[in-house]
């Protein structure tokens, strides 16, 4: 009972610091985690097991943990390595492609396709952040999309604003449809054991669908204020060449090919058996191999940060999983919807969807992860529908408001920082209306597809 | 006049500071920067200025701010680091001005040209400043200064450091109400030039 307490005490606290952003958020759920394992599992619960369960660190040197043989691998629980492991290797791999221009190239040549038409690049560049962001991290996709577009919008004369908030939804909902695109889809990937196939053929054919809607509705939202933009003059036009963002031409090919290579790993993992943490370390590896010298600087721009901050997570939420209360908070959830799948599926994406939208979406599905498990197991629900439902709404979420998901932070940063600044009541007035639509086209695909 | 001269001067609301900091900005004839920061902004990106000036000198709102790899979506925020790195700018730069507020003795801490003031005020003199100068009634000028001071409070303290007004973040702090705001000039002037000729002016 104590130890149940204390978790529960340890984990509000680390979402009201998280919250009120006073302190790094790394440093935040470093604390609470050593506190759960000093507080919780050893003055309350004097368990050596605990601790070592959850630090989990066994399950790195297993065999299963680089190359998944078959479906019967044991579920992860605690510090969950493979995403971790995961997430150094793309943030490796994808300084490397930033170093070498990949990104800025990549949008100069497609606003250089379409003759720098403002209509045209607002909705080619909707569709390109959800594509990118399939593979790499948001964060990214918006750092490197946002920038051009701003460079864009002094040149062609228009307001970035509109294609910015366009580009961060499209970035997540571009996450929701892979296991590799959002974290919370590789926590729950890794967690429960899913494959990129599972998640592209489940959340990837919602995501599509959803963004076929989302590009229309962005379309009538902003098409007015897009519609007076000047054209550019065939001068200038030739004088920006994409090429110019290449910074060396090697290091060019060299991450293209290492980044074609993660993307083929990706897809194929099912029937390769690599696990994502292998591809990880293998695109890691290779980068900085082919890095050379540069390879130190690479290290260096990692963000460790963001990798302590989901250590210290999963020790968290590691607690509140040993100490039993994410159980009892999933028997609330079935007592609730008494076992009916409809509402079960409503509750989760309802839920996870609005509590996304206000609280960091990776801590929320770490925790709904042992939740929508032992909801599973208690109530004989299928629990790939419940992590499908439990993706969507976290994903999707966190798109509502400037704080719910880390590429709204990024892309209305650098917004501000060319002297666009984004209130609130603007971010809400279109992300809302879109989250809404998208939430309700997701639970009718499950409704139909599923129950 | 040739070797650089950085005066920042933070104030209370109706205190004067301002116009103390016109007045010496004239005396030594070296550019004032206060919300006039924001119209250069505003040119050097060619957006529109009024856009930012709802976010100067404000606090953010800690609920609805999230920092995300030195990130910030607060415009509060953004606008103030934008500020701190004009101001920055401009000291390297080797230029001399009067800068009010913004936090510049925190931003400009250390440089060895640099002199730094907060003018305060008592409250009876504060409201009867603010009433003569926005038109109010008494009760409007008293929740005025109450709020605008909370709030310069709240922005200066959440970037900074040191806190907001107090007398060891400062070179000087003086009270505009006890000589008015032509004498309290005077005696600025006369601590300035006093520095100034003082041999560590290097």
């Amino acid at each position: 009972m104590i130890a149940s307490v204390l978790a529960g005490i340890i984990f509000i606290l680390m979402f009201v610091l998280i919250i009120l952003d006073k302190f790094e958020r790394h440093l935040v759920t470093l604390v609470c985690g050593a506190a759960t394992l000093v507080l919780v599992f050893g003055v309350a619960m004097h368990s050596g097991r605990a601790v070592m369960e959850t630090l989990n660190l066994k399950s790195i040197f297993t065999l299963g943990f680089w190359y998944e043989t078959s479906a019967a691998e044991e579920e992860a629980a605690g510090v969950n390595w493979a995403t971790i492991l995961f997430l150094a290797g793309m943030m490796v791999m994808v300084e490397g492609m930033a170093r070498a221009g990949f990104f800025r190239w990549l949008c100069m040549t497609i606003a250089k396709a379409v003759h720098y038409k403002v209509m045209s690049i607002f909705l080619t560049f909707m569709v390109m952040s959800f594509v990118l962001a399939m593979f790499i991290d948001s964060i990214t996709v918006i750092l490197f999309l946002a920038a051009v577009t701003v460079e864009l919008a002094q040149l062609l004369k228009f307001d970035p604003v509109p294609m910015i908030l366009s580009e961060i939804f499209c970035a997540n909902l571009g996450g929701s449809a892979t296991m590799s695109g959002d974290p919370p889809n590789i926590i729950i990937g890794t967690s429960l054991k899913y494959t990129f196939t599972d998640f592209i053929t489940n959340t990837g054919l919602m995501a599509v669908l959803s963004l076929v809607v989302i590009v229309i509705y962005f379309y009538f939202c902003f098409r007015k204020e897009l519609a007076h933009a000047d054209g550019i003059d065939s001068a200038e036009a030739a004088r920006l060449s994409p090429k110019d963002a290449i910074k060396s031409r090697r290091d060019f090919i060299v991450s293209t090919v290492i980044f074609l290579a993660a993307v083929v790993m990706l897809i194929t993992h099912a029937q390769t058996g690599l696990s994502v943490a292998f591809i990880g370390a293998f695109i890691a590896l290779v980068t900085l191999i082919a890095a050379g010298r540069d390879a130190v600087e690479i290290l260096k721009r990692v963000d460790y940060k963001t990798l302590l901050f989901f250590i210290g997570l999963f020790l968290v939420v590691g607690g509140l999983e040993e100490t039993g209360l994410l159980e009892m908070f999933a028997s609330v959830i079935g007592r609730i919807s008494g076992g009916n799948m409809v509402v079960m599926v409503a509750i989760i994406i309802w839920g996870s969807a609005i509590c996304s939208a206000f609280v960091d979406n990776i801590p929320f599905a770490a925790t709904m992860i042992p939740v929508i498990r032992t909801l599973a197991a208690a109530t004989g629900a299928d629990l790939s529908i419940l992590a499908w439902t439990l993706a969507m709404g976290t994903d999707i979420g966190g798109s509502a408001t400037p704080i719910g998901a880390s590429a709204n932070v990024v892309g209305t940063s650098i917004a501000a920082r060319e002297g666009h600044p984004i209130s609130w009541k603007r971010y809400l007035k279109s992300a809302v209306p879109a989250t809404v639509i998208v939430v309700l086209i997701s639970m009718v695909c499950i409704y139909l597809r599923y129950l | 006049m040739d070797k650089q001269l950085m005066i920042s001067l933070g104030r209370e609301f109706g205190s004067g500071g301002h116009v103390i900091a016109e007045k010496l900005a004239d005396n030594y004839g070296i550019a004032l920067y206060d919300k006039n920061i924001l119209r250069e902004l505003a040119a050097e990106k060619d957006v529109g200025e009024k856009n930012l000036r709802r976010y100067d000198e404000r606090p953010k709102n800690p609920l609805l701010s999230r920092t995300v790899r030195g990130f910030t979506n607060s415009p509060e925020e953004n606008i103030a680091r934008m500020q701190f790195d004009f101001i920055r700018e401009r000291a390297d730069a080797g230029e001399s001005f009067v800068i009010v507020g913004r936090c510049a003795e925190s931003v400009l801490r250390g440089r060895s040209h640099l002199i730094t003031i907060f003018v305060m005020g008592d409250m009876d003199q504060k409201i009867l400043r603010t009433m003569e100068t926005e038109n109010l009634s008494e009760e409007e000028a008293k929740k005025r200064v109450e709020q605008v001071s909370r709030q310069r409070k709240a922005y200066h303290n959440h970037y900074c450091k040191e806190k907001w007004g107090d007398a060891r973040n400062y070179d000087l702090t003086i009270n505009s109400s006890r000589l008015g705001i032509e004498g309290t000039t005077c005696v600025l002037m006369d601590y300035i030039d006093a520095r100034r000729a003082a041999d560590n002016w290097e």
